[in-house]
């Protein structure tokens, strides 16, 4: 190829060849585990102890960063992979690095066998072009219209960070109220009790089956998803095509002996006609150290055009003529296992079925997300958000408020309530769906309580409660004289801002005496007027 | 006798008479206090809460009265809001510091400082400055955001309240100190010393669901009483009570409040509150159900008060 030259400059023997190759792979393993761990921990960190800046790493996420106009981040993954090649599937994508880990688990295409098993290579696939160009149009032509649902279901990142969130993180709370009850025993309370509050049925079978569909592919067959489904792997699949740096193979040197395809784990080494696939290659550098003739590299190489519009073109062929039953049996899969994917929210609709509160017809939005609108726009529903709560009351949605709602957290006030001087969610939304809101949190009004005075236990049982008015941080909600030394609460709206205080903390059953109800464009609510501190001298007991 | 026979009763006799002999110093330590006649209530103002607490402390003769070397003490102060000190809304985290190191010297085993908070209780435990306060003086800080923390325990002289879920720090505690600030509160009217016990337990929603003010009383007629009532009134919430909306509804009395008394310990702090904003003790409900379950007594005048200024 037009740089043996420039590769024996550098790479002067075999042997020094190959380390050079397996250490590019190192080098990709390192940053693959640099960036994923960090994001497992920020999910799963349910004491939250990690520093809020980690949010960085969900920020230089493809979908977070497009639908938050990012536009810097966005320049600066295209130039990456214009450089070096689809290395971002490879390193900061947090479902494929999941997937290398599962597909490593599996041992295919790996060269030491396992003792008693049969050695399982991989093979080479022709690209589903069709199937992963439609999906990437389908998400593209949605989200021009304002619907983001086919992008949320597809999205890489948003479906890891709900694994994250329903599943893994679940399970390190649980592990963690095991040690803590074993030190409670000894009356230690170093360890504390954490209640999962945040997975709702649909959130939940929702992770189980992307992580089953997610898990099978790519135990299987490596980068499946990322090369058929996923809708990033395809969108940057167009770009590494002309990336510069790119895996090639030497067409003098190749001696056809396959050892590279079968350890690429993406399916696109075609070494019977010497072809690499460069847009569904993720740049692992797997194959590298297996050739032993030097013909595989990882090469700058200008050549692109001409290879890749041969490929094409003979992909073209090739399809038009070769239609053997086993790939339309690997079609159906392809076409159950997205079918399964996009169906998952269609089959739990009994799972979401609680009690009717009317209330409750539209979902409360966090405060920083502006209008219930921009919130439905910008979510993917990665359950960032929903794993920071420290009150725990962003809880993934279900059917209720519709598809265009499906999963994404809304505001529940069953357990707690918004906490007044927190504004974590609007700090580390990656989408831009919550912007931050600062101080002005405070005086963002998501909602406005309203009270029933039928339902109340001052009004039918004529006993103090005031528990309503005892939780609200504005007084927007007042106990006012009713009758003998009992006092009714009375809500003065333009102060609410929607927290839930007095919804959470009412004691009436099974519908609650005041409920707030969501403002479907966040409001400004008036600020409590600051008065002037009395100074009251007291000298005297009083008794 | 044989020889395992009498090593076995030689220990019992030892065991024995060791027990005997603490119980025969307390017994005589316990004397003396009444012989001094120790005051009903202690009432200390104008100065600082250590210095308070310290003159309220001998007046009623000594912390060693109260706790005894090797116990353990639970300290239970309200640590309701995510508010800082200066609101008012919670505790003075000085008087907890200075009352953690009383207890230390008494020879307290364990100091465990909790709350059952209403807002996330991280936020409550760190902005009150109370785990802050608690921790360097020595004292363990326990969590009480989950129901694994309470155990169910019986109130039989309840009227509405038969049972409640109790914190386990407090049913395994030796001794426990009541510890509230001094507050208007919207439901309870007031909160001080009896409405403090609402933070001992896990479901406060049956509470305001069952006649609030009884419930309160009725739960403070568990068995386990508190030694004292430390009523800090350093600084007190005014109105917009419990949680407050600034500063400007606090006033600052620099007052402090101790009896073992707790419907006393309440009247007393409600007079002194009269003082900066209008307030019944017959509009606190729970105050006059505390005296007719017999936890103490409204008329405050009949009571030995001593009366401090620093």
């Amino acid at each position: 190829m037009s740089l043996s030259l420039y590769s024996q400059f550098f790479i002067p023997n075999l042997n020094g060849l190959r380390m050079k190759f397996s250490f590019l792979k190192r080098l990709r393993v390192f940053f693959a585990l640099l960036l994923f761990l960090p994001v497992l921990l920020f999910f799963c960190d349910f004491l939250n102890i990690l520093p809020k800046q980690f949010h960085f790493l969900m920020q230089i996420q493809v979908v977070p960063a497009i639908l938050a106009g990012s536009i810097g981040i966005l320049l600066f993954l295209a130039v990456l992979t214009l450089l070096f090649g689809r290395i971002y599937c490879s390193t900061i994508c947090p479902l494929g690095v999941f997937q290398d880990i599962v597909s490593r688990f599996s041992g295919r295409g790996r060269k030491k066998k396992k003792k008693g098993s049969k050695k399982q290579w991989f093979k080479y696939s022709k690209p589903r072009n069709y199937l992963r160009y439609g999906l990437l149009a389908v998400c593209v032509v949605f989200l021009v219209f304002g619907i983001v649902t086919p992008l949320l279901l597809l999205d890489p990142y948003s479906n890891f960070g709900r694994i994250a969130n329903n599943l893994f993180r679940p399970l390190g709370m649980e592990i963690n109220n095991i040690v803590a009850a074993i030190a409670l025993k000894s009356g230690n309370f170093s360890f504390y009790h954490v209640s999962v509050e945040t997975v709702t049925a649909i959130s939940l079978i929702a992770a189980i089956v992307v992580l089953l569909v997610v898990g099978i592919m790519s135990f299987m067959r490596g980068r499946l998803f990322c090369n058929t489904i996923c809708p990033v792997g395809s969108l940057l699949g167009l770009v590494s095509r002309f990336s510069l740096f790119k895996v090639v193979m030497d067409e003098s040197k190749c001696t056809k002996c396959t050892l590279c395809e079968r350890a690429c784990k993406s399916q696109c080494i075609d070494s019977k006609n010497i072809k690499i696939d460069s847009s569904r290659c993720v740049s692992c550098c797997n194959c590298l150290s297996r050739c032993k003739s030097d013909a595989i590299g990882y090469r700058f190489s200008l050549k692109t055009k001409k290879q890749s519009s041969a490929l094409a073109n003979e992909v073209q062929v090739s399809d038009s003529l070769v239609q053997n039953e086993k790939r339309e049996g690997r079609r159906a899969f392809m076409a159950t296992g997205t079918a399964v994917v996009a169906t998952i929210p269609f089959i739990p609709a009994w799972a979401d079925a609680t009690e009717v509160d009317e209330s409750k017809l539209r979902p409360i939005t966090p405060p920083g997300s502006k209008s219930l609108q921009h919130f439905k726009e910008k979510c993917t529903a990665c359950h960032l958000c929903v794993t920071h709560c420290p009150q725990q009351i962003l809880k993934p949605a279900g059917f209720n408020f519709g598809l265009g709602y499906l999963l994404k957290p809304h505001m529940v006030y069953k357990k707690a309530y918004c906490n007044f001087e927190c504004d974590i969610c609007s700090k580390i939304c990656p989408n831009g769906a919550i912007l931050p809101a600062g101080e002005s949190k405070k005086t963002i009004q998501i909602g406005i309580a309203t009270f029933t005075q039928e339902r109340c236990v001052v009004f039918t049982d004529g006993t103090d409660c005031g528990a309503c008015s005892e939780h609200c941080p504005t007084q927007a909600v007042k106990m006012l004289p009713y009758k003998d030394t009992l006092r009714l609460p009375h809500v003065t709206p333009d102060l609410c801002v929607g927290c839930g205080g007095c919804e959470y903390i009412c004691p009436v059953r099974p519908f609650r005496a005041i409920n707030v109800i969501a403002n479907d464009v966040h409001q400004v609510s008036r600020k409590p007027e600051e008065e002037e501190m009395e100074h009251i001298e007291v000298d005297d007991f009083g008794f | 006798m044989k020889r395992r026979d009498f090593f076995k009763t030689g220990a019992a006799v030892t065991l024995a008479a060791g027990l005997n002999f603490d119980k025969l110093n307390a017994a005589l330590k316990s004397n003396n206090m009444i012989v001094e006649a120790a005051p009903d209530m202690v009432a200390v103002m104008g100065g600082e809460p250590a210095a308070m607490l310290d003159k309220a402390l001998e007046a009623l003769g000594g912390i060693s009265k109260y706790v005894k070397k090797g116990q353990s003490v639970v300290i239970k102060p309200n640590i309701g809001w995510d508010k800082k000190p200066d609101f008012a809304a919670n505790t003075n985290p000085e008087l907890i510091t200075a009352l953690v190191k009383k207890c230390k010297e008494a020879g307290a085993k364990k100091i465990t400082v909790f709350d059952h908070t209403c807002d996330n209780w991280q936020k409550c435990y760190q902005s009150s400055g109370i785990e802050q306060a608690a921790k360097t003086a020595g004292a363990v800080v326990a969590p009480g955001n989950d129901e694994v923390y309470y155990k169910t325990i019986p109130i039989p002289k309840g009227v509405k309240l038969k049972s409640a879920k109790v914190h386990q720090a407090l049913i395994e505690a030796d001794v426990w100190f009541n510890v509230p600030v001094l507050k208007n509160h919207g439901g309870a009217r007031m909160s001080i010393s009896m409405k403090n016990y609402m933070g001992i337990v896990w479901d406060r929603g049956f509470f305001h669901d069952n006649d609030l003010q009884q419930c309160i009383a009725d739960i403070c007629t568990w068995e386990k009483k508190p030694v004292l009532n430390i009523v800090d009134a350093y600084r007190c919430m005014r109105k917009n009570g419990p949680q407050g909306r600034s500063v400007s509804d606090t006033s600052v009395l620099k007052s402090l409040i101790v009896s073992p008394d707790i419907v006393a310990a309440d009247v007393a702090a409600i007079k002194l509150f009269d003082q900066v904003e209008k307030m019944e003790v017959s509009s606190v409900g729970h105050i006059a159900n505390g005296e007719k379950l017999k936890l103490g007594t409204q008329n405050i005048d009949k009571l030995n008060i001593k009366r401090i200024k620093i």
